[in-house]
């Protein structure tokens, strides 16, 4: 194992963070209270506490505690894509804390110096608002980088060696925060490994230990129940943050101010005025240089489980008691409790699954599936999954929810459509055209925003109906920028707030949904792939799936 | 040119004129803005000549009442809106009068400026009215803008120059107001006596207040308060002893400059920190000696000084917030200054400077604040105790 020699410049010592915080100061406590814990012996975590009256009206009314970042993955896709993009927009809104670090953990061969290089062509490509030149100077400062095998016992040694000369440069208050942005199978021996050297202890004098997790959480039930033991056999469920990008975007979390602060949605939110229910997750892409992950994976695993499946709970949810994190994850998981597993025979009537071949997309011809780099010629692997799902609890009981995923689908669309029922008495008998059920649309991407459409008189003598549309769009009504998913989620680990990530027993819930259907497809006769063309909204069964309820799929 | 404005190649993202017509009474007003609606051309033509059906839609989030006063002002102000057509459609009414002594009149030229958003978005509208006022009909204002205003949207007024709000003008249209917009930086004199009267207004006709001079300096306390999250700085926030504020000014005579901007900052501090005033400021009697005042926190006494310095920048432009703290033995000293860009901060502790640090945030100009009043949500109760803590400041 190779490190790298040179340690990032230290910055001049500022004195140990003070236990107190301004006497008079809104939010402190006592000076007696600041020495003492309940117990008497325990001295407060002050980054709970600690209230910066200024910051009162501000964009943030509370900053990340300083603490050092540790990315393992940090070579790879992820991170360069995702992760140092969206830490660089943090940083150049002033959003890090100003003692910040981050210790990069990879396997190829770099030095602080060629590792920062990386970074800076990173982003100079994926940044949505390049950094200044200061900036960005600054910012890559903060990286250093350690090279190891997750396997090698001395890595995790070093590191620990590592993190402490960090927390000293850069007086962290020993806040370490986790970030796992490699393969799923290294999860658990870097977990173990930081079990092994303490690092997951949270101090008495205040450090926090929280450790974030990229999906796929597990590849079946059995598996992800696994992960969960092993995460939770070092780790607690507080210091846990899984992440499911959709979460973070502005647009979903919007679904929740949505539903629950507007008084006149909420009471048509249920089997009484809602027919049915589409989420659809349509990517136009194929799977690009990911052959040999998605062979392992296909639709069901990669957004199914995760991403449609969080967009239904939120949808059918019922309204948390509190906007805190434990509740809203409750409220997640009842939903998720109270869709019934398919069997078999449900598998093969309300599932239908999919592979691509070539096709057209966006005027450009393109390959099949099969003829993808790094994906067996005779693969079973599913590019597209549709489903119907029902959650048998009070409010829904009986209203079908149709999820669909796919890739090179004719467009790229994330959208949750809310069907409502039709007028109970057609009042309007001579009209040229009925008059059509009220639909509300969500669209998570692109275009942001929420279209409602109601039907309308035709202005003139006669009568004549017509739906018309309310169109919110985010770009078009608010002129402040809209921050990526990874930027809001980074930033809620470094606060602390888990109300957008996702839970163990809301991971397994959603597994125990999904592991039949792919215990029925095993034993299923093998697929007759590829079923639909690129560039075409899937295979004519998905058609069937919603037409044999009298419904079609939304054109998007 | 009266009537619909045909236009060849709509750009996307950029507002263009697609109505214009005149009007010389109240009821004709009303007339042509509904006709705007019933007879503009909603097809344009597209690169290749062939004609195309885009829908145009008003979907106006507020009305906003603008009183010019003066001509120019107006136009400018007309400029600013015109550029908000895309992400704040309105209704605009700007009212500007004219020989006050002469016979009443009304003039007015109403416009219709849309933008497509995007390719496939149906056009938005904002409509404009210029309002042209003579003889008595200017004192009368609510009467002339109430028939035009779309009801059930807010009502902001934005009041560029200086305001009186104890003209009868005012006292008639702050009534029907939602919100009410200055900017106390452009005002005459040190800007005292109409800070003392716009600190009035909520509680007088129950209004929210938006003074651009208070929104612009945003960056200045995001970088105040960044410098406190340390947590080895933040308890120094309970021990200041000194507040200085400087600013800019071509003279040192005290009223020689407009120092609504170096107040807004002590009382951003002050309502912050939960202190109080014991002595308002005051003029110093020497040249050059600015203003003092005299703070309380705990038992503790701050003495406040705003100082004048001679500088090119625009006068009452803050040149720098120093914030002097003792707590034990340590010292902190904090100097914050700001450039076109952004801010920078400064700290020393106990004689050892600290990294300097600088805040990316470029100075707003009016098109931005007047965005940001209408993004604004709900009362700023931040910007209201500042607002009282500034009355208090100067005496009020």
């Amino acid at each position: 194992m190779v490190t790298t020699k040179e340690k990032p410049k230290p910055r001049p010592k500022v004195p140990k963070p003070a236990p107190t915080v301004a006497a008079s100061a809104p939010g402190a406590l006592p000076i007696r209270d600041e020495r003492l814990a309940r117990d008497g012996k325990r001295r407060r975590t002050p980054s709970h506490h600690d209230v910066n009256p200024l910051r009162e009206g501000l964009r943030l009314e509370r900053v990340p505690d300083p603490h050092v970042m540790v990315l393992f993955g940090a070579t790879g896709d992820l991170s360069h894509r995702k992760v140092f993009p969206a830490l660089a927009q943090l940083w150049r809104t002033n959003l890090l804390p100003t003692d910040w670090a981050l210790l990069a953990v990879g396997r190829r061969p770099y030095d602080d110096e060629s590792f920062r290089e990386d970074v800076a062509g990173s982003l100079h490509v994926n940044c949505r608002i390049q950094l200044e030149p200061d900036m960005e100077k600054d910012f890559l400062g903060r990286i250093s980088y350690i090279r190891g095998d997750f396997a090698d016992a001395r890595l995790f040694d070093d590191m620990t060696e590592r993190l402490e000369s960090m927390h000293d440069d850069y007086q962290t208050g020993h806040n370490v925060l986790f970030y796992l942005a490699t393969q799923p199978s290294a999860f658990p021996e870097i977990v173990q490994q930081i079990g092994r050297c303490g690092l997951d202890h949270e101090r008495h004098d205040g450090g926090w230990r929280r450790i974030i997790v990229e999906k796929p959480f597990g590849r079946d039930l059995d598996s992800a129940k696994r992960l969960n033991r092993e995460m939770l056999r070092v780790f607690r469920e507080t210091q846990v943050y899984r992440i499911d990008h959709y979460l973070g975007k502005e647009t979903v979390r919007n679904l929740m101010v949505f539903r629950f602060g507007n008084g006149i949605f909420e009471p048509l939110w249920n089997r009484r005025y809602v027919d049915h229910v589409q989420i659809t997750v349509a990517e136009s892409i194929g799977v690009e240089d990911r052959g040999s992950f998605y062979e392992e994976t296909g639709a069901v695993r990669d957004v199914l489980q995760n991403h449609l499946l969080q967009l239904l709970s939120l949808v059918a949810m019922e309204p948390p008691a509190t906007f805190e994190a434990d509740a809203l994850r409750d409220e997640k998981l009842k939903v998720l409790r109270a869709i019934a597993p398919p069997d078999h025979q449900d598998v093969g009537r309300e599932v239908v699954r999919g592979q691509y071949g070539p096709g057209w997309v966006g005027g450009e011809q393109v390959k099949g599936y099969r003829g993808e780099a790094e994906v067996d010629a005779q693969s079973e692997t599913e590019t597209f999954v549709a489903a119907r799902f029902t959650v048998e609890d009070w409010r829904w009981s009986g209203v079908p929810f149709y999820l669909r995923t796919g890739k090179r689908l004719a467009k790229r669309a994330t959208e949750i459509a809310i069907q409502f029922r039709d007028v109970p008495h057609r009042l309007f008998q001579d009209v040229a055209t009925d008059p059509q059920p009220n639909l509300l649309a969500i669209r998570v991407q692109p275009d942001e925003g929420i279209l409602l459409r109601f039907n309308s008189k035709v202005p003139g003598l006669g009568l004549e109906v017509r739906p018309v549309t309310m169109d919110f769009t985010y770009g078009a009504a608010f002129s402040a920028d809209t921050p990526d998913a990874y930027e809001t989620l980074l930033l809620d680990s470094m606060l602390g707030d888990q109300s957008l990530f996702t839970r163990a027993d809301e991971v397994e819930a959603a597994w125990a949904i999904v592991n039949p259907i792919h215990d029925a497809w095993l034993d299923s006769p093998a697929p007759d792939f590829p079923n639909y063309a690129s560039g075409s909204w899937g295979p004519e069964q998905a058609e069937h799936l919603i037409e044999r309820d009298g419904r079609r799929w939304r054109r998007l | 040119m009266n009537g619909p404005v045909e236009v060849a190649n709509p750009v996307i993202g950029k507002p263009a004129l697609r109505w214009s017509s005149r009007a010389r009474s109240i009821a004709q007003i009303e007339a042509e803005l509904g006709k705007i609606w019933t007879s503009i051309s909603l097809t344009t033509s597209n690169q290749d000549g062939v004609p195309e059906r885009h829908v145009a839609a008003r979907s106006s989030v507020m009305n906003l009442v603008v009183v010019a006063g003066r001509g120019e002002i107006g136009e400018r102000v007309a400029s600013i809106v015109e550029g908000l057509t895309g992400r704040h459609p309105s209704r605009t009414i700007i009212v500007s009068s004219a020989d006050p002594d002469g016979p009443a009149w009304i003039n007015a030229q109403i416009e219709a400026h849309c933008m497509l958003p995007s390719a496939t978005a149906p056009e938005t509208c904002s409509e404009l009215v210029y309002l042209t006022c003579g003889g008595e009909s200017g004192q009368h204002l609510s009467g002339l803008v109430a028939p035009l205003l779309i009801h059930d949207l807010p009502v902001t007024i934005w009041w560029p120059g200086e305001p009186r709000f104890e003209s009868h003008a005012a006292q008639d249209l702050l009534p029907m107001a939602d919100r009410v917009i200055v900017d106390g930086s452009g005002w005459s004199g040190d800007g005292i006596p109409g800070l003392a009267a716009l600190a009035q207004l909520p509680n007088r006709f129950q209004l929210e207040v938006f003074d651009f001079a208070l929104l612009r300096q945003a960056r200045w306390r995001e970088a105040i308060a960044s410098s406190f999250d340390r947590p080895g700085l933040l308890p120094f926030l309970g021990h200041l002893e000194r507040i200085e504020v400087r600013y800019a000014a071509a003279e040192g005579t005290p009223g020689a400059a407009n120092i609504v901007r170096p107040l807004y900052h002590v009382a951003w501090l002050a309502a912050r920190l939960g202190m109080t005033v014991v002595d308002p400021v005051s003029a110093g009697t020497g040249a050059w000696s600015g203003y003092d005042a005299m703070l309380r926190h705990d038992r503790k006494r701050i003495p406040v000084s705003l100082r004048p310095i001679e500088s090119a920048a625009p006068r009452g432009t803050t040149l720098a917030v120093e914030l002097y703290a003792r707590r034990g033995r340590s010292e902190l000293v904090l100097e914050v200054t700001a450039y076109a860009e952004g801010v920078v901060v400064m700290t020393s502790l106990d004689d050892e400077r600290l990294p300097e640090r600088r805040f990316l945030a470029p100075r707003r100009r009016e098109p931005d604040l007047l965005a940001l009043t209408i993004d604004a949500a709900g009362r700023d109760s931040v910007a209201e105790e500042v607002l009282a803590m500034t009355a208090t400041l100067v005496g009020a």
